[in-house]
């Protein structure tokens, strides 16, 4: 046994040390991976500029730096820069003419405002391209908005079929996550990690939020930090992570630690569904003097955005007069307004939850009763359709769908955000 | 030579980054698809990676002293700068030995008999275990070398990078190991090659979409096109695909002419330019210099030694494990740090799982010429599958260099039934394609001397089919090592892959055709051609050095 206390001393500085040394590697003060990747881009604009904005244009450098503006603007998540970004595209296909290259970056651009009938101009526009797995996921994500879940899956499994990288099979995931298994959707997650290389590492932390997520809307909340954690390690500084430990520390209750998190992720990236996130809290805190002022913020935005044109906040602002406001009429307004533009079950749940505000239950019966065919299985969803149901006279199945609620996801009274 | 996979590696990526994975369900997140599968350095958009494998060298040393051993150097992409490495990268370098085999189909010259041959090539080689050398560098800048599986057993060793340095195996073997940046050892006129088979992210700012838009639907020749402005040489715009890109026009990207290009002399215009377009340029390298006897515990029988290279990235997943977490409380820390001493997950297998597999290379020209450079075909020694492919291939670069070659008055291998003009003609399936190509598989390739074979042996001369089913670095160590018995660097193998279309039975000023003849200056000298030149440099822009690590300083 003499050997045991030198042995229980080594194995201790041993297993000290590690820890230690990894304090020493990390500088105070160095950037983060997210502040890095932010500056890396920003210079290759700077770089970029002259060639790709003065004449003769430079056709690769003008490409090249449309895309960087757009990859700014997806990193930073200042809607100013997505503006700045849609105008370099823009003002990029005018000067170029229809390079295939940028059509689709317009496609998803318009993707991603929602802008679907235009986005599907894009890719038709791609034709020639059809076969080309990017092409088929973008048709299918645009199938998937438009409420066509079958086609979308099969699109999925297509792109996969033909590029098995890492983003198709989140797409599936993500599918399966709505209409499928969630642990089928978490299993397609990992193999999509296992198809992400230490130099996408920002990938990585997106599929770990993901799969928090999955957590998350199960009530598994330990588990969900878990992935949340991970993500941050992963790729440090990003607000998105933030912002998904925030909501997530609000379901636990720390609500200070959350509105903390929520006050540093609006700095960062000053978006109103954020703002209205901590305006959320507080009021779910039950401070609603605090909330006030970052409501009042966020619809402005939403309002301004409505103003010029865009559709991208039609959602938010028919939850925002739904919940926050309560102003059943307004709630409908903008609702109809995001259905038509996206007829799927998050628009159609919108549109159940506004008529629910405004009091008109049947109709409100028939919008969920539409939503809940295309066969989705989400925990706050049901918990509208269980209001509804209860409200329009249906306690059964109200009742019923409050079961499944809670079995679904135990911590569904608990804070959470609209994603 | 997985440098010339070049544009197809660029894909779509770039573009997927552009937002599919955020707008999976409309969170703002980009991909930021810096993968090194979408590598390539002739788009300039898209970064050149350490994945990158460029060229496997491998000879017989010629130093004997203490035994035979074996050169092998793999060159990849210096990133992120010359002599400065990856550290999330992992390079590896297979090896096993063998004997030489009796010549397969001496005789049976069918495609029955040919497809037979792969197969039974495939099932030896899926059962053959190799040897591996493994290198990663740290970020203290030090390589840890592995030998893995050796005959002698394995070992692991950590040195200095950019230094010579020798390791000693537990049987006592001395290996001769240098990793660290050099002077890029291939020379090659690069544009000149893409010229020849109308490559146009060369020359054109080819969309990332139009991948179609690679190798154009015109001829590959070895001589201009009369008519085919899109690639040939522009004396108003000389640098035109050697540095300078124009933009792809919007008009038909065909040919539609009838003859090769003459000048008002009759001469025609060679597509290539006779000049290094990898001079002055660096790339890392891993450099051995090992034993035979540490290779193979018969090295009186095993006298060819197979090599190739590969490159794997680390997965995200396990570079998060090697990120420190500071937020863990100290004890869980402490545990996490004790879990993993004493972990199973260690060894050799455990540590791979936590890389993925991105380049491979093996013998020269097999990626560039035969698989078209596409990315899915980077599958290294196991190219099996690839088999029907390369006969098509062949038969497709046939119809576009058989004529050309016919044209300047030299006999080809390939039967194009005297077409005067080169053809753009391509093969879904190798029934229709083997008859053309036939020769092209079979013929043996002359040696332009005997001093390659320096024992004066028995060695039968090499054919197409051998050389590039595996995709392997074969080295005879019997002979001098040059190609296509092992790849030396001074060998000019671009323009000895361009004679296997070459009649190996037709005779020049009383000698038989060979593997060097296009490179011999004289020859040039009586064609009716401008310029006059080889197609490519015969020597390095930089001397190689006569000892260890051969290769040179890097610029």
């Amino acid at each position: 046994m003499r050997f045991l206390k030198p042995t229980l001393i080594a194995v201790t500085v041993i297993g000290l040390s590690f820890p230690l040394v990894s304090m020493i590697d990390r500088k105070s003060g160095s950037p983060t991976a997210y502040e890095t990747e932010l500056s890396r881009i920003q210079k290759d604009i700077s770089d970029l500029k002259d060639g790709a904005l003065s004449a003769p244009l430079d056709v690769a450098k003008a490409t090249r730096f449309a895309y960087r503006v757009y990859q700014r603007a997806i990193l930073s998540g200042n809607p100013a820069d997505l503006q700045a970004a849609e105008s370099a595209i823009d003002r990029a296909i005018g000067e170029i003419g229809p390079l295939a290259d940028l059509y689709l970056l317009k496609a998803n651009l318009d993707f991603r405002l929602h802008r679907l009938e235009k986005a599907d101009r894009d890719i038709n526009a791609l034709s020639r391209f059809a076969g080309n797995a990017q092409i088929v996921a973008l048709k299918a994500g645009i199938a998937f908005q438009q409420g066509g879940y079958q086609e979308a899956k099969k699109g999925y499994q297509s792109a996969i079929e033909k590029n098995p990288t890492w983003d198709n099979l989140a797409r599936l995931a993500y599918w399966e996550s709505k209409f499928g298994d969630p642990d089928l959707a978490d299993g397609l997650y990992r193999q999509a990690e296992e198809e992400i290389s230490a130099k996408e590492m920002r990938s990585y932390a997106w599929v770990e939020l993901e799969r928090g997520l999955l957590e998350f809307n199960r009530g598994r909340y330990e588990k969900a930090m878990a992935h949340y954690r991970q993500a941050d390690k992963a790729y440090s500084g990003y607000w998105l992570v933030e912002e998904h430990i925030a909501e997530l520390l609000a379901a636990q209750r720390k609500f200070d630690e959350a509105a903390a998190l929520y006050k540093k992720v609006v700095a960062r990236a000053p978006r109103p569904e954020f703002q209205q996130a901590l305006g959320d809290l507080f009021l779910f805190m039950g401070k609603e003097d605090l909330a006030k002022p970052w409501h009042e913020q966020a619809l402005a935005a939403y309002l301004e955005s409505a103003g010029r044109g865009e559709v991208q906040y039609y959602h938010h602002l028919a939850g925002f007069y739904a919940d926050v406001r309560q102003d059943g009429a307004e709630a409908v307004k903008w609702a109809r307004k995001d259905a038509e533009l996206r007829p799927n079950f998050i628009t159609q749940d919108g549109l159940a939850w506004a008529l629910y505000r405004n009091g008109q239950f049947p109709a409100a019966l028939d919008a969920m009763e539409k939503t809940l065919s295309s066969g989705v299985k989400d925990s706050h969803l049901f918990f509208h359709a269980a209001m509804i149901h209860l409200a329009a006279g249906r306690t059964g199945e109200g009742k019923r769908l409050l079961k499944t609620v809670a079995e679904i996801n135990p911590g569904y009274e608990n804070f959470h955000v609209h994603r | 030579m997985s440098k010339y996979r070049g544009i197809v590696y660029a894909s779509l990526i770039f573009f997927l980054a552009a937002g599919n994975s955020i707008l999976l369900l409309g969170y703002p997140f980009a991909a930021d698809h810096n993968d090194p599968n979408a590598v390539n350095s002739i788009f300039s958009d898209i970064d050149v990676s350490a994945a990158d494998l460029y060229d496997l060298f491998g000879w017989p040393s010629d130093d004997t002293s203490g035994g035979e051993k074996v050169v092998l150097a793999l060159t990849f992409a210096s990133v992120p700068k010359a002599g400065v490495f990856d550290t999330d990268m992992l390079y590896r370098i297979k090896i096993y030995a063998n004997e030489r085999a009796v010549p397969p189909l001496k005789d049976d010259h069918s495609l029955e008999s040919l497809l037979k041959y792969f197969d039974a090539v495939k099932d030896k080689y899926l059962h053959l275990k190799a040897a591996e050398v493994r290198v990663k560098v740290g970020q203290d800048d030090r390589a840890k070398v592995d030998f893995i599986d050796f005959p002698g057993g394995s070992f692991s060793q950590t040195i200095d990078t950019n230094k010579a340095v020798t390791v000693q195996s537990a049987d006592g073997a001395t290996i001769k190991v240098f990793v660290g940046g050099r002077d890029d050892a291939f020379f090659n006129d690069l544009p000149g090659f893409f010229r020849s088979i109308n490559y146009a992210p060369q020359f054109y700012h080819v969309p990332h979409t139009m991948t179609d838009v690679r190798e154009l639907p015109i001829p590959k020749t070895l001589i201009e096109l009369e008519g085919n402005k899109l690639f040939n040489f522009d004396p108003q715009n000389p640098q035109h695909g050697q540095g300078v890109k124009l933009d792809l026009p919007q008009g038909p990207l065909t040919w539609s002419g009838k003859g090769y290009l003459k000048d008002r002399n009759g001469n025609y215009r060679f597509v290539y330019s006779g000049k290094d377009a990898q001079a002055g340029k660096n790339v890392n390298a891993i450099i051995l210099e090992i034993p035979l006897g540490f290779i193979t515990r018969s090295p009186k029988t095993d006298r060819i030694v197979n090599a190739w290279g590969e490159s794997w990235v680390l997965k995200a997943s396990h570079k998060v494990a090697t990120i420190p977490d500071d937020r863990r409380p100290l004890m869980e820390r402490i545990s996490g740090s004790l879990k993993g001493l004493f972990s199973s997950q260690t060894g050799v297998e455990a540590e791979l799982a936590g890389y993925k597999l991105v380049d491979t290379d093996g013998q020269a020209f097999a990626d560039a010429a035969l698989n078209e450079r596409e990315d899915e075909r980077q599958i290294g020694g196991n190219n099996f599958w690839l088999a029907p492919h390369f006969v098509t291939r062949l038969a497709h670069l046939g119809w576009g260099f058989g004529p050309s070659i016919t044209a300047l008055g030299l006999r080809t291998s390939f039967d194009h039934d005297n077409s005067p003009i080169s053809v753009h003609r391509t093969y879904d399936s190798p029934i229709l394609a083997f008859p053309r190509a036939k020769k092209v598989i079979f013929q043996e390739l002359n040696m332009p001397d005997n001093k390659w074979n320096k024992k004066g042996l028995n060695i039968p001369l090499r054919r197409s089919f051998e050389i590039f089913v595996p995709n392997v670095n074969y080295i005879d160590m019997d002979t001098t090592g040059t190609w296509p018995y092992g790849r030396r660097p001074e060998d000019q193998v671009a323009t000895r892959f361009l004679s296997l279309f070459l009649d190996m039975e037709a005779e020049i000023n009383g000698k038989k055709y060979n593997i060097d003849m296009l490179g011999d200056q004289s020859l040039w000298n009586h064609v009716a051609i401008e310029p006059k030149t080889p197609p490519n440099p015969l020597k390095n822009d930089k001397e190689f050095l006569k000892q260890f690590p051969y290769l040179a300083e890097p610029w």
